[in-house]
């Protein structure tokens, strides 16, 4: 062998240990912790992956769901990007990236919203209101509202029969809805009650392949896009002068009596421009724009006759309420947009409001103020079909919800919450029993949670984004990070002392072919389920716990803080502080798997530091490996203290 | 969720579910389809405030005998997982009576239905499915093919066995895994090598569940084959023959175990640790000086004390 020969392979070595010792850099500590643990079990980060084609994968598959289940510690960094994507006062930078993720598996390209062509895009109104930046609003609007929004609309539902369209607001909406009576029905009036609902899914799948969402959304975000821009000008106009709002409001000096007021801008029918004083609006619009004042909203819309949304209120403490389901921030077949740029409003709904997107683009952005949002099913960042976003940038709110709410995604749909500031309440549940397992628990199914109609349609994806305050989560069965049936659900929690309460399937949870993760970075935190939570995976499911920082307290009864079942993966990951972990049956938790389809799950426990408290299988300092089919856990010190600098 | 449905045109009339009697013989094939369909509604009930009566129904419809079979067997393309477990139930306690008509469904087109004939076959355990399901495991639809494998194992007919084995070289990760826990339940030491090679599988469930099939082989055999493996084994193949081993844990495995002491390797040196540790926690074999002296690292040391603590508790497997 030549001198050359020799130097080029140290070389070569040196790079390679060089690559290795900057991979090893760059590996975060929950990455360093999985690749002990796995080592010490026998398993590789690899092992975490599940095929495609359990089922024969149909066509509502997203391939982001899809990439995920493959790769489902993935998950992690998925979730880190999306809280990292929200700009304050920009809500249509996350939409856009949340639209990119709605592309189903295969789908090569991506449909644009209708372009108004030629005349369309001009002046259909005369002008009734002397502000010209308000004029140029109102026209631009609505362009929106006359032309891009119907026209997109239709391209969503072009190749559909009318009968197909109307199933969508009549059948479909019975699969997502519930009846309180139903917890009294017969046997015989389950199972009719169930073949009927199969047969509504098969009927549906039928026709679904032709629906195609993107139009309707993209128009909602270029829209949304918009309307930010320019209120913002029109902002800033109303803020100089003490006139500012006399002038603002200032109309044409003279109108015959006879004249037609829908023909001038702004005076449409269903639109409204309301000045600094408390207004009332009570009805079905297409836009209002209110510039001060503490307002109250009745709103309706009938779902058979869709059409675009848009309520712009600049100031004042306002009351919003629903006299009808797809209200407030929904879009239903359309674009429902709901800005609130100011003051402590209160939200009172009925069912798919609150940012939601129903075959269409929903979101509801209110940018300040101590808010309360109330609703019922399908509400709080829910998306079907489509993108349903609420998004709070400022104060202590308090989010209500009844089921499929608060950051809920459902077929190819997408929806989510972005709080940035402030301790926050959410609760999810206290209505619908579930009567499949429980006489005294309730279905949540939201706070993050992803759905599918198992088996035959894939799921969406529902989260929560909290980056600020002290807040506290609450559902029952279903929730905080959960999913089921090729879906993901997700929370990301920055910043606060949480406290997160739930029954059943929750704080990273999955069942059926499934994704769910909560991610809590800072804050001493309180973790409370009764089972099949923080950290399990059921059936080919992957469910992950991570919390970053903070002395938390884990409670759990079984199947929870590591736990896969029936071939699934539970993780649970606590990376530094002193933590506390109690467990009411060790012989399922804390590093688990139960055996299925004769071979085991996978469950791996892990705590990177901190003098931590067990009650169960862990303990600290230590190694374990729990007598199942295959789980294990550790608790170490990854970074030990330097004894040198004791 | 639940649909809203006008509900008042399904009858509600209780049917007498729990009482069939003799008169069943009498029926024609539309009453007893119509029978079982309404004993099934309850067989299959999910609802908390039904459960009492699952059982019975199900026990009412497994007294049908063979003829319960084929409408349920047509009942396997359902979409829902409770009612397909309720049939595999109710044949399984039809037993032998329903082979004819499942062996006749290995044939059927739709890969769900063969998947689950397949599963009922091998829960129902008679030799008589053996060649029909042999016929099936080179089908195109790989659960098809896992679930053959996995019955065949169930059943435990040496006639099997070349069928395991040719499965160990199947693509699909979950086919191994059926491979090798059907070499597990077939008695025959041909399978021994085959199942120390998959130790190095890509796929989990099949290596994990090689170290469980391996145990259930002769010792001896076993240890002369893993022994040879070690020289030139690395990674988790090695790591895992050496907690079979350890498992094993008798003089000869020890000795083997020992050997990887002073292979160098540091993996190698630590799984082999590991593995004697948890074999001898209170060190009666006296290795334990030798292991705290090659092993230096502060985890791996760490490693080692648990798995002592652990076996010498009783608390956790050994690993």
């Amino acid at each position: 062998m030549s001198m050359k020969s020799v130097y080029y392979m140290c070389l070569i070595l040196l790079l390679a240990l060089g690559a290795s010792a900057q991979n090893k850099k760059k590996m975060s500590p929950e990455q360093q912790g999985l690749l002990l643990l796995t080592n010490y079990l026998g398993l590789e980060l690899e092992d975490i992956s599940f095929r495609q084609d359990y089922h024969d994968p149909d066509g509502f598959r997203l391939s982001k769901v899809a990439a995920l289940m493959s790769r489902p510690l993935d998950m992690i960094g998925y979730v880190d990007e999306l809280r990292g994507v929200h700009i304050k006062g920009q809500p249509e930078i996350l939409a856009s990236i949340l639209f990119d993720d709605l592309a189903v598996t295969g789908q090569s390209s991506r449909s644009r919203a209708y372009r108004p062509q030629g005349t369309e895009a001009g002046d259909a109104y005369t002008l009734y209101f002397l502000n010209q930046a308000l004029n140029q609003f109102l026209a631009r609007m609505a362009v929106y509202i006359d032309q891009v929004f119907p026209r997109s609309t239709e391209m969503m539902l072009a190749p559909l029969s009318k009968k197909e369209k109307r199933f969508l607001t009549t059948k479909f909406k019975d699969i997502i809805t519930s009846d309180l009576e139903e917890e009294f029905y017969t046997v015989e009036q389950h199972d009719s009650l169930e073949k009927a609902e199969e047969k509504y899914a098969d009927q549906f799948v039928e026709f679904a392949g032709k629906i195609d969402k993107d139009p309707i959304i993209r128009a909602g975000i270029d829209c949304l896009k918009m309307i930010l821009l320019e209120t913002k000008r029109l902002r800033k106009q109303l803020r100089e002068g003490e006139d500012a709002a006399e002038d603002f409001m200032r109309v044409t000096g003279f109108l015959p009596d006879n004249t037609d007021l829908s023909a001038f801008l702004g005076r449409q029918p269903g639109w409204a421009i309301g000045g600094p004083d408390n207004d009332y609006y009570n009805g079905d619009y297409y836009f209002i724009l209110d510039i001060g004042g503490d307002d109250i909203y009745d709103l309706e819309y009938d779902p058979n006759n869709p059409h675009g949304v848009i309520i712009i209120d600049f100031s004042g403490n306002d009351s919003y309420r629903s006299r009808s389901d797809f209200t407030l921030g929904s879009g239903c077949l359309s674009v429902g947009i709901l800005v609130d740029f100011e003051g402590d409003d209160r939200y009172d709904a009925k069912s798919f409001s609150l940012g939601s997107g129903y075959f269409g683009f929903g979101i509801l952005y209110d940018a300040g103020g101590d808010d309360r949002y109330d609703g019922d099913t399908h509400v709080q960042g829910a998306g079907s079909f489509g993108l349903g976003l609420l998004i709070d940038e400022g104060g202590r709110d308090i989010y209500n919800g009844a089921l499929f709410a608060q950051g809920f995604g459902f077929i190819e749909g997408c929806g989510i919450i972005v709080d940035t500031k402030g301790s926050d309440s959410y609760y999810a549940g206290g209505k619908y029993k579930d009567i499949l397992r429980y006489d005294d628990h309730y279905l949540s199914l939201s706070q993050g949670f992803g759905y599918g109609l198992r088996p035959i349609m894939s799921g969406g994806i529902g989260g929560i984004i909290d980056l600020e305050g002290n807040d506290s989560y609450y559902s029952d069965i279903f929730g905080q990070g959960s999913s089921y049936w090729w879906s993901l659900g997700f929370i990301s929690d920055k910043s606060g002392n949480d406290n997160y309460h739930s029954f059943q399937y929750a704080q990273g949870a999955a069942a059926h072919m499934s994704l769910g993760i909560l991610a809590d970075d800072s804050g001493n935190d309180v973790y409370f389920a009764k089972g099949v939570s923080q950290g399990c995976g059921h059936d080919y499911s992957a469910g992950i716990l991570l919390d970053r920082a903070g002395n938390d307290t884990y409670t759990a009864y079984d199947l929870s803080q590591a736990a896969g079942s029936a071939n699934g993966v539970g993780i649970l990951i606590d990376n530094s502080g002193d933590d506390r972990y109690f467990i009411h049956n060790q012989k399922n938790s804390q590093g688990y798997g139960n055996p299925r389809r004769d071979f085991g799950s996978i469950g791996l426990f892990i705590d990177n530091g901190g003098a931590d408290q067990y009650l169960g299988n862990g303990r600290d300092d230590f190694f374990w490996q729990t007598k199942s089919k295959w789980g294990g856990g550790m608790d170490i010190e990854l970074f030990p203290a330097d004894e040198n600098k004791k | 969720m639940k649909i809203r449905i006008f509900i008042a045109a399904i009858s509600l009339i209780a049917v007498p579910v729990f009482t069939l009697a003799a008169a069943e013989s009498n029926r024609t094939p539309v009453q007893l389809q119509k029978r079982i369909d309404s004993i099934f509604v309850i067989a299959s009930s999910g609802e908390l405030k039904y459960r009492d009566k699952v059982d019975p129904a199900i026990e009412s419809l497994a007294k049908l005998g063979a003829k319960a079979a084929p409408p349920l067997i047509d009942k396997f393309t359902t979409k829902s997982a409770r009612e397909r477990l309720t049939i595999i139930k109710i044949l399984k306690k039809i037993g032998s009576p329903a082979l004819p008509d499942l062996i006749d469904a290995l044939s059927r087109p739709e890969w769900l239905v063969v998947k689950r004939v397949c599963w009922t076959l091998g829960d129902i355990s008679d030799v008589a499915a053996v060649s029909s399901l042999i016929g099936v495991v080179g089908h195109d639809n790989w659960q098809v093919r896992e679930y053959s494998i996995r019955a065949l194992g169930k059943i435990g007919d040496l006639q099997a066995v070349a069928a395991v084995i040719n499965s160990f070289k199947d693509p699909v990760g979950q086919v191994r895994k059926a491979a090798v826990v059907s070499a597990g339940q077939l008695n025959s030491a041909e399978t021994i090598s085959y199942l120390i090679q998959i130790l190095g599988d890509a796929y989990y469930g099949a290596r994990l569940s090689a170290v469980e099939a391996l145990l259930t082989k002769d010792t001896t055999l076993l240890l002369a084959q893993l022994k040879e493996t070690l020289k030139s084994a690395s990674g988790l193949k090695a790591k895992l023959a050496m907690k079979v081993l350890g498992q094993i844990g008798n003089d000869e495995a020890m000795d083997i175990l020992s050997e990887q002491l002073n292979s160098g390797n540091r993996q190698k040196v630590v799984d082999a640790a590991i593995a004697i540790v948890s074999a001898d926690p209170k060190n009666i074999c006296g290795y334990h000086e030798s292991i705290f002296e090659k092993v230096k690292g502060r985890l791996d040391l760490l490693k080692i004390k648990s798995v002592r603590a652990s076996a010498g508790d009783g608390t956790h497997s050994a690993n």
